[in-house]
């Protein structure tokens, strides 16, 4: 058993995400035509714009759900968006938001437009400090109009006139991921842009902007679509209740920050916090590349229902930023 | 430029105190090897290195361009790529310290003294001049004595700026810029480009030392297999010695030790009191304290020293090898995990050595305080608070590098480690 453990300790975690995130992508960009289609509630942006999916995200199902009349809300169909967020809710619990960092097809798809720039020698940028801490309550705003445009459509709030059905579904819209995932099985029907009203106008262009920009802020930013997605927001309203978890000892860390320097979405608590446990912030997607760089041993640790799955430790810290590195071999 | 060198005083300074010096060193050499039994084997190596500095030797840099550091914050994986031999000029020799006072107020700590003293009389420990001396700005006595050397030292200065925090994203991206515009003079005066090959192989040079130096140090939370006075020897050849040669002595003595843990060949009955020490550091051939503790029945586990472990522990984490990465990298590695008291706050610190405390079991902790050393004189005030309330004992001793307080400090060690004794048997 110990020796499972460190070997578990030692290993490559991130070549080994790499190779599930591709048999993911796989799944999830072309799993329609094998006839998978996992469930209509999964915690990822698994995008049914692409008639190839092989499952569908949970937020396209929601946006529907949500559309809406006060009275039929506390009907039956208000049974089913509680039985529809009862599977999303298990679904995630189990992964927390390692969905984002092994599963997530719009995530690994920007992982590898980072691989690209990589080797190409172009460097990244960051955001300072101060921009950060604005950016990242977008997402949240983008949680709220998802919820919000549903109901406003098919009710009227305070008395104002109802929204017109254009702006339906008003996330998926404007968001990148419908405009690029269909593009992975040839479909270029998205990137058209609809001009029969004005709302349609509206969303259909900031769709293709968006998409636009996916893929540039991708290219300079690591996981630069991620900081703004709902469903990552979404996931962290329930993350504290997750099996997976990320601990942190905080009397063992050095405050060293190479947990911090590696991280992708620039987590900062992740070396400076010394005192929460549950170390899992909103835009952490698990990739557990922190748990690879932190030197100190079980400083870090990965614990599934209180069960350690992986930690940090010395060994494993010099296998990989040292004799294992493929970058560090003798010349 | 005159220097205050050609004169006949100064050649008579040199002389004499280059005899002080090979005496000095002499004696602490005896202390060190002859007084204790059983020294491991894989100690030849670096008692060697040490003592052909009785003989006027100096280390061989391999025809390599030299470049001197003054703290433990210089990258010196930047110099190691730009194909030069870093090695830290502070000092420990008390026959500097008074040539240095001759130029520095009185109450000026013994370390910068005996350091500016080498400098004034040419006396580095490498077989070549500098090419400069790089002084990260931490306490003010540092800062100043690049300005007071000018018309003392013929080696230029470089004040690499260390911010006076540490936790905030500013000081961070300040010191990464300092870092980086660092790169830039070390190419400048080696005339050597720091290539990306270059600085990934100085990297893994560093890390590969870092990796035995980790495991000595882990290897010591255990039962004694190695005296402290031992460990401090060994890191400070660190300080000059080549980074390969001296990774490959270190691994040999961590063998031996592997086999002795495993042998149960202990260095002293398994009830000497633990000892952590801690403060100003205690820096060849000033090891007058730690020679003490242990010549009086306790053993040193663990120091908590910027010319020990605070040199060596801290790793460095790359995410894409490139100079962009790299470099930034480096300086991260320099000051976020840095415990120097030069910092505020530096809590840190505080929780380091708690941390070792419980790691090592130590039974006392003795720290440390020179002379005129104000940074450790003032931390060492919350620290003891700290200890007070987490029950360790601490014993803080005021020192400088002449020998004459031994006696009275030997009087104290002697009843602290006494008392250590009384606790751990009951
Ligand atoms: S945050 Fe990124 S990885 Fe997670 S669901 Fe959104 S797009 Fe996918
Ligand atoms: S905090 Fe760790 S697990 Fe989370 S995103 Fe950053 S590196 Fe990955
Ligand atoms: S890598 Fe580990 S020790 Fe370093 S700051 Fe992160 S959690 Fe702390």
């Amino acid at each position: 058993m110990n020796k499972i453990k460190t070997y578990i300790d030692n290993a490559n975690v991130s070549r080994f995400r790499f190779w599930v995130q591709l048999v993911t992508f796989i799944l999830f960009v072309y799993g329609g035509y094998w006839g998978i289609s996992i469930s209509q509630n999964l915690p990822i942006f698994a995008c049914p714009y692409d008639h190839a999916t092989g499952g569908t995200c949970y937020l396209i199902s929601l946006q529907h759900q949500l559309h809406i009349t006060w009275a039929n809300l506390f009907s039956w169909r208000g049974v089913a968006i509680l039985t529809s967020f009862g599977t999303f809710l298990i679904f995630f619990l189990v992964l927390n938001k390692a969905w984002c960092g092994f599963v997530c097809p719009v995530g690994t798809l920007q992982d590898w437009i980072t691989k690209l720039r990589k080797s190409l020698g172009i460097r990244f940028s960051r955001y300072e400090d101060s921009t950060f801490k604005y950016l990242k309550v977008i997402k949240y705003i983008f949680l709220l109009w998802l919820l919000i445009v549903p109901l406003a459509i098919a009710n009227s709030f305070f008395g104002l006139p109802q929204m017109s059905h254009d702006w339906f579904p008003p996330f998926c819209t404007i968001c990148p991921t419908r405009v690029i995932m269909p593009l992975f099985t040839g479909d270029v029907s998205q990137l058209i842009i609809d001009f029969s009203s004005t709302p349609s106008l509206i969303m259909t262009t900031l769709g293709v902007l968006a998409a636009g920009l996916f893929l540039t802020g991708s290219f300079v930013k690591k996981r630069f679509f991620c900081l703004f997605c709902p469903m990552s927001a979404l996931q962290y309203l329930f993350s504290k209740i997750a099996f997976l978890r990320l601990n942190k000892d905080g009397n063992k860390c050095t405050k060293c920050g190479n947990c911090y320097r590696v991280c992708d979405v620039g987590i900062k608590e992740i070396a400076d916090d010394i005192t929460s446990k549950n170390i899992v912030k909103d835009d952490c997607m698990l990739c557990l590349k922190c748990v690879e760089a932190c030197p100190e041993d079980r400083c870090l640790e990965v614990t599934f229902l209180k069960f350690p799955i992986i930690s940090a430790t010395e060994e494993g810290f010099f296998k990989r930023y040292g004799t294992d590195n493929k970058e560090l071999k003798d010349e | 430029m005159n220097k205050n060198k050609n004169t006949d005083r100064y050649e008579r300074m040199k002389k004499t105190s280059s005899v002080h010096m090979a005496m000095e060193i002499k004696k602490t050499l005896k202390e060190t090897i002859e007084d204790f039994p059983n020294n491991p084997e894989g100690m030849d190596y670096f008692y060697k290195l040490v003592s052909i500095f009785t003989e006027e030797k100096k280390i061989n840099t391999n025809g390599k361009k030299v470049i001197a550091t003054t703290c433990v914050q210089v990258p010196t994986e930047l110099i190691l790529a730009a194909d030069a031999h870093p090695f830290r000029m502070c000092s420990g020799a008390y026959s500097t310290d008074q040539i240095g006072s001759e130029y520095l107020p009185a109450k000026t700590c013994p370390l910068v003294k005996s350091t500016l003293g080498m400098m004034h009389l040419d006396f580095y420990q490498v077989d070549k001049k500098p090419l400069a001396v790089i002084n990260p700005t931490t306490c003010d006595q540092k800062r100043k004595l690049g300005e007071i050397s000018r018309d003392l030292v013929d080696v230029p200065h470089y004040p690499l700026e260390l911010p006076p925090t540490k936790d905030t994203e500013e000081a961070r991206i300040y010191w990464q810029k300092v870092v980086k515009r660092f790169t830039k003079y070390i190419e400048q005066i080696t005339g050597n480009k720091i290539t990306r090959q270059k600085l990934k192989n100085s990297i893994r040079k560093v890390s590969r030392a870092q990796q035995e130096y980790r495991k000595f140090y882990t290897l010591r939370k255990g039962k004694p297999v190695i005296w402290g006075k031992d460990s401090i020897l060994i890191t400070n050849t660190y300080f000059y010695d080549d980074i390969e040669r001296w990774t490959l002595s270190m691994k040999k003595l961590n063998k031996e030790l592997e086999r002795k843990v495993k042998n149960k060949e202990y260095i002293t009955n398994a009830r000497s009191p633990r000892i952590l020490l801690t403060g100003s550091p205690s820096i060849f051939p000033n090891l007058k304290i730690p020679l003490l503790i242990e010549s009086l029945g306790g053993v040193i586990v663990a120091e908590e020293f910027c010319s020990t472990s605070r040199m060596l522990y801290d790793t460095v984490a790359v995410d894409e090898w490139f100079m962009y990465d790299m470099v930034p990298a480096l300086a991260d590695r320099y000051l976020k995990p840095c415990t120097c008291p030069n910092f505020t706050p530096n809590k840190d610190r505080e929780r380091r050595l708690l941390e070792m405390i419980k790691d090592f079991s130590i039974d006392g902790v003795i720290y440390q305080t020179f002379a005129g050393c104000q940074l450790y004189d003032m931390e060492s005030r919350n620290i003891s608070k700290l200890f007070e309330k987490n029950g360790t004992q601490m014993l803080l001793i005021e020192t400088d590098y002449s020998p004459e307080d031994h006696g009275q400090i030997s009087t104290r060690l002697e009843a602290f480690i006494e008392s250590l004794k009384t606790r751990t048997h009951i």
